[in-house]
């Protein structure tokens, strides 16, 4: 068995498992938000029970449209605020961040834990070695009432890396890659699971954006593993990280992923840096450290959603808010901020968008016509001075961007 | 609801959630989702026009990207009786039998256009259009029995004993 396997089975309370097989899981904790949430309550109150299954292990995170950008979306605030005080469940409310920051901050998962979310990107936390299984909320309902979710076993795919990543490459760049690779349905119904010695070069942060876009490749689950390559799997794909580029997504899909050298020309109307993908704070250092020399061009609006109010806490005391917001940036309150579609800085048909988050589907980031270009902190900082897509690193420390 | 007839909707590959129903819909009452199906598609007036059992017929990686179930939910609303695709996300998928909606695995758009009429049979996973007859994948006991029993929380409450009533 390999580990996924392992972690499965013991959850199943089982032996072994095989990938096919299906099994029902134990679960160790179960979140959802204002958009999923709402839903979930409703399905779960027609099952028609008064309790769910261990209050301290169902959370809920009010992060997709806060504040309330219209009646409706704060009376499905409202829904969920009413339903964690009748049932006694965690609520992070009031601009505490986005679901997978604040669990990933609050929750302490050990690797192998299972998590069900009613969200695609809840795969983020395999970046520390959990087993995140996204559901919509009907199945969340049934995960409340019952404390378990049934599943098949995934076949496992493994990426196995080595070595190390040049400079300004980070986790958005290594995820990509792996999309451009695998495509945006080559992982349906399949685990990916990432090990190698070069995991060892890969931050935390990396590991999170690099799992948050699992999803992005159709997989089921997405973790990190070992430095020592796994057993059982289906299949090892070799991944030698200095033979990673510094790349973006392309409009209209994740796997449209193009060197960031060969983009020079795209003008850019917008930069959107955070939200779950890359809204922590490693990301936001990459931005800084440009922005502390360089001004937004004034063709561009910036917005900086950090990922959590401890994120937003730690840019104060370091005082980077000051820096991004003297070089002309925005800084939301932290959520998700323009990711969703649904409020905070929205695009039109005439709007071109660099973003670190992780869709750049039509229509994603407001009308079906705005480009949306997808990229790391760093190309993100550098985009926003320069007006065009641009290399990180590229930037003369006087301003504008240099010959190199 | 083991057959099912209805007029065909052909769509492409990698139709997804925000195409299906866009984010901004999100913050509508759940009982006006119908109102958005296919909002952020090729055929943004798709819940204008379509009819009540009509039926989508797609490409590969049909539902890919949000979990949200209100996707589902709101091609159902619409009316939309089946949807047959060359593959599915699997969030999607499962949300879509979750809530009743059936799914069939084969790929159409080679044999129908938008307007077309079909008939299938859920069970056997046959799909007929006009003389031809094209073998789906079998849907699995499983889904079958959710999809009998109405979704998945009748489902839910079955198997932990809730009494119906």
């Amino acid at each position: 068995m390999n580990f996924i396997e392992q972690y499965l089975a013991r959850a199943a309370g089982l032996e072994a498992v095989a990938a096919g097989q299906d099994i029902r899981c134990r679960v160790d904790l179960v979140a959802a938000h204002d958009v999923t949430g709402p839903m979930a309550i409703q399905q779960f109150e027609h099952i028609g029970i008064d309790h769910v299954f261990d209050p301290k292990k169902v959370v809920m995170v009010i992060d997709h449209i806060f504040p309330a950008a219209t009646v409706q979306a704060k009376t499905m605030h409202w829904i969920i605020k009413d339903f964690a005080r009748q049932y006694g469940i965690t609520l992070y409310d009031k601009g505490q961040g986005v679901i997978h920051q604040v669990l990933a901050e609050s929750h302490r998962l050990q690797p192998g834990d299972i998590l069900v979310g009613a969200d695609s990107h809840t795969c983020t936390a395999g970046g520390y070695g959990v087993i995140a299984i996204p559901v919509g909320s009907t199945e969340l309902a049934a995960a409340m009432a019952t404390g378990t979710i049934d599943i098949e076993v995934p076949e496992v795919i493994e990426v196995y890396m080595t070595g190390q990543p040049k400079p300004y490459v980070g986790g958005k760049d290594i995820v990509l890659s792996l999309i451009k690779e695998f495509g945006v349905d080559g992982l349906t119904d399949k685990a990916v699971v990432f090990t190698g010695p070069g995991i060892a070069a890969i931050s935390m942060d990396d590991r999170m954006t690099i799992c948050n876009m699992g999803i992005e490749m159709g997989a089921m689950i997405a973790c990190f593993g070992e430095e020592t390559a796994a057993t059982g799997v289906a299949r090892t794909m070799p991944l030698a990280l200095e033979t990673v580029a510094i790349v973006a997504a392309c409009p209209p899909s994740p796997a449209n992923v193009r060197p960031v050298a060969e983009l020079a020309d795209v003008e850019v109307t917008q930069v959107v840096v955070g939200s779950c993908t890359n809204g922590r704070l490693s990301d936001m250092e990459q931005v800084v450290n440009i922005l502390k020399k360089h001004q937004v061009h004034p063709a561009v609006t910036m917005l900086v959603v950090p990922a959590s109010k401890n994120v937003l806490a730690a840019m104060e005391q370091a005082g980077w808010c000051k820096i991004l917001r003297d070089a002309g940036a925005v800084i939301t309150n932290p959520g998700c901020g323009p990711c969703f579609g649904a409020h905070q800085g929205l695009g039109t048909d005439r709007d071109v968008i660099l973003s670190t988050t992780n869709r750049n589907f039509p229509g994603r980031m407001g009308h079906r016509s705005a480009q949306v270009y997808l990229a790391s902190p760093a190309t993100a900082a550098a985009t926003a001075v320069c007006g065009r897509i641009t290399q990180p690193g590229s930037l003369s420390s006087e301003g504008g961007a240099g010959n190199e | 609801m083991n057959k099912i007839k209805g007029r065909v909707w052909v769509f492409d590959d990698n139709v997804d959630t925000d195409q299906i129903l866009p984010g901004y819909a999100m913050a509508e009452d759940f009982s006006g989702l119908g109102r958005y199906a296919m909002a952020g598609s090729k055929e943004p007036d798709f819940a204008a026009r379509v009819n009540p059992g009509d039926i989508i017929a797609a490409g590969k990686n049909f539902g890919c990207g949000s979990s949200r179930e209100q996707a589902p939910v709101a091609l159902q609303a619409a009316g939309v009786s089946l949807i047959i695709a060359e593959s599915f996300a699997r969030i999607f998928r499962r949300n879509a039998i979750n809530i009743g909606l059936p799914v069939l695995v084969a790929d159409l758009r080679q044999y129908v256009q938008t307007g077309d009429g079909i008939e299938v049979d859920l069970v056997q996973g046959i799909v007929k259009i006009n003389d031809r007859e094209v073998v789906a994948q079998a849907l699995s006991a499983n889904v079958l029995a959710t999809i009998n029993a109405g979704g998945l929380i009748n489902r839910v409450r079955q198997e932990i004993g809730v009494s119906n009533g």
